[in-house]
């Protein structure tokens, strides 16, 4: 008994050790940081950055809420919300953007014959390899006022003065949906690769026109793959700060550019943090709602 | 009902183009087991997704009931389809399977439900109607792809080899629930297969295909003791075969000792015998007689082929009934006489090659 006790007890021991190095790097790398921002979210700012230690709800205060510095009255921060609000809707414009670009083009290269599908892939991933201020410098080119379009329509007389589309939030989306259509058109072109179309010849077998086989047939089969190219879009869309940086300048600021400033000019690292806590939880939320749709699925 | 008129379907343009039917012609009559048989690539699948309609013709007609459907979409034509991997659906449970070409005509949820009801009933499946198709076994699995292309009540029901994914005991099962399911239903099956015990097991008729062209079109009896080639003669059961002459009436086997009356024009011709009509004794009346050396016998169950070599080094398989009394009338190494009865021999025109 007692040497199968110790036996037992040494090789609960081994699989500790062994499992030791992931828990060191998880804790080190992925839990550390993060309860250092829930703690600072609840300190006092202090004077030239960093915090004092005191607890303070402020920053979470003021994530919503604004204090006028004269009468103490509250009322609901229009900048913030505006900038939430623009956040979320930037990055569902976006999605549903890739997705109407991105579902063709994945279906376009997941159709062609094997040898030319790598070449097409190669094409969507080049992007990937270049910097991310270069890209995004390009689309500026691009669409400011003395950029390519603008210089073109002028040239044939479409317009008469350049179009302003320089930090506005066409700009920004403009910019999002270039730098994020490969995240959406790859897991895509996976799922459709995987078809197999003997399931449309048959449905086509079965009186199913074309459109009933896409929506009964083709479009359930590959949902899950577009449902992870949404969330792969989504989730960096929100918290994007080079492209809404670049594009969007102070005019057009995102979540990631209103985190950033607290941390910098705004000297408000509680704020920055609670901001920052906010965004998480809102990735949180797009998370559940992808692992309900496709837990649901397979419910089905 | 469904009649094949010149059908030739050619794939590839220009000297790369590659016949794979040539001016293929027949006719099915309502309520008939027809079976396609022959070896990979004799074109018979392509002539399947003709009548499917997944591929048009080069060129002919595809006439059912009056109305040439030979460009009709298949999804407007009264033929379904059950696939040789039987494609179902993965995302739908058999229910929903099996009831998904009424639901794409649209019919009404109630009339759909009824039908799929009836049909899991026919199949014997009621009890899976809620699984996903992934969750049956290869079985169950050819019994819902059965059961969904039946739903429609199509006019014809093509199989593409539906039964060579199972394995043997399952498959006899299967031979004999499709032609059960045949009759009850009353429906005309055309059924591909390259397994010639299949096709004559279950078929009213079978078509022998070779080479794009249609080799003979017969009762699987008609098929076994009458083939119309050398083609079909090899492909359905064993068969041995030896050249002979037809000279002035009489037909001449060069290594036998006795000739027979023939009612054949003179000339080359190659002599077929089943190797179980051959006879492993002489002195029978009305036979051809020869003798030949006994290379080996091979046990089988319920009878031994006994391979046989003539002096000439010509090959010749007869096949010996085991269990007999007295046992088997030779041994290997033995020179003995051999008979070939002459209702057995059947005359095929001589080929090249």
């Amino acid at each position: 008994m007692d040497a199968q006790a110790q036996e037992i007890r040494s090789d609960t021991l081994r699989r500790w050790g062994l499992a030791l190095p992931a828990v060191t790097i998880i804790t080190l790398f992925s839990i550390l940081p993060l309860v250092v921002v829930v703690i600072y979210s609840f300190l006092a700012p202090g004077d030239f950055g960093g915090v004092r230690w005191q607890l303070s709800v402020e920053g979470w205060f003021s994530v919503l809420f604004e204090r006028d510095i004269f009468d103490d009255t509250v009322t609901l921060s229009d900048a913030h919300l505006t900038i939430l609000g623009r956040s979320v809707a930037l990055s569902l414009a976006t999605t549903v953007i890739t997705l109407i670009l991105g579902v063709p083009t994945a279906w376009f290269i997941a159709t062609r014959p094997a040898r030319q599908r790598a070449f097409w892939l190669f094409l969507i991933t080049i992007p990937f390899w270049t910097n991310l201020l270069v890209r995004t410098i390009a689309v500026q080119e691009m669409i400011r006022s003395e950029g390519v379009f603008n210089n073109l329509f002028l040239s044939v007389g479409l317009i008469d003065a350049p179009i302003q589309m320089m930090f506005t939030n066409f700009a920004v989306l403009v910019g999002m949906a270039y730098v994020f259509l490969p995240l959406m058109v790859l897991p895509v072109y996976a799922a459709i690769e995987k078809f197999d179309f003997r399931l449309a010849e048959a449905s086509y077998d079965l009186y199913a026109s074309r459109l009933y086989c896409l929506r009964k047939v083709i479009l359930p089969l590959v949902r899950p793959g577009i449902i992870a190219g949404s969330i792969l879009v989504f989730v960096p869309s929100l918290g994007a700060y080079v492209t809404p940086r670049i594009m969007g300048g102070g005019k057009s600021m995102m979540l990631g550019n209103l985190i950033e400033m607290q941390f910098g000019q705004g000297r408000n690292w509680p704020l920055g943090a609670a901001l920052s806590l906010t965004l998480t939880a809102l990735v949180l939320v797009a998370l559940v709602w992808y692992t309900r749709l496709t837990a649901g699925k397979r419910r089905g | 009902m469904l009649d094949l008129r010149n059908l030739t379907k050619r794939f590839g343009k220009g000297d790369s183009a590659v016949t794979a039917l040539h001016e293929v012609s027949f006719s099915i009559t309502e309520g008939e087991f027809f079976t396609l048989l022959g070896p990979s690539g004799c074109g018979k699948t392509t002539l399947l997704r003709l009548i499917a309609g997944f591929e048009p013709p080069t060129s002919g007609a595809l006439v059912l009931d009056g109305r040439d459907i030979a460009h009709t979409p298949p999804n407007r034509r009264p033929v379904n389809t059950v696939f040789q991997n039987y494609a179902l659906f993965p995302h739908l449970t058999v229910a929903e399977n099996v009831g998904f070409a009424l639901g794409a005509q649209g019919r009404p949820k109630v009339e759909i439900a009824e039908t799929v009801t009836r049909m899991l009933d026919l199949v014997q499946l009621s009890h899976l109607a809620q699984r996903k198709s992934g969750e049956l076994s290869g079985g169950q699995q050819q019994r819902v792809a059965l059961a969904r292309a039946l739903a429609p009540k199509p006019r014809i029901l093509l199989l593409d080899e539906p039964l060579s994914a199972l394995d043997m005991k399952l498959r006899k099962e299967m031979q004999v629930e499709l032609k059960r399911l045949q009759q009850e239903t009353g429906l005309t099956f055309i059924f591909v297969t390259h397994d010639q015990e299949e096709a004559l097991t279950m078929s009213d008729r079978i078509a022998v295909m070779g080479g794009g062209r249609i080799q003979q079109i017969a009762s699987p009896r008609e098929l076994y003791d009458q083939p119309a080639n050398r083609f079909v003669a090899g492909f359905i059961g064993e068969t041995n075969f030896l050249a002979a002459t037809c000279a002035a009436g009489r037909l001449i086997l060069p290594q036998a000792a006795t000739t027979l009356p023939v009612a054949h024009a003179d000339g080359p011709v190659t002599l077929m015998v089943r190797p179980e009509h051959v006879v492993l004794a002489g002195a029978q009346p009305d036979a051809l007689t020869l003798t030949a050396q006994v290379d080996r016998l091979v046990y089988f169950g319920t009878d031994t082929h006994v391979h046989l070599h003539l002096a000439d080094g010509c090959t010749l398989v007869a096949r010996v009934q085991n269990g007999l009394r007295g046992g088997l009338p030779c041994r290997q190494g033995e020179t003995i006489p051999v008979s070939l009865p002459g209702d057995a021999l059947h005359l095929l025109p001589q080929e090249a090659g």
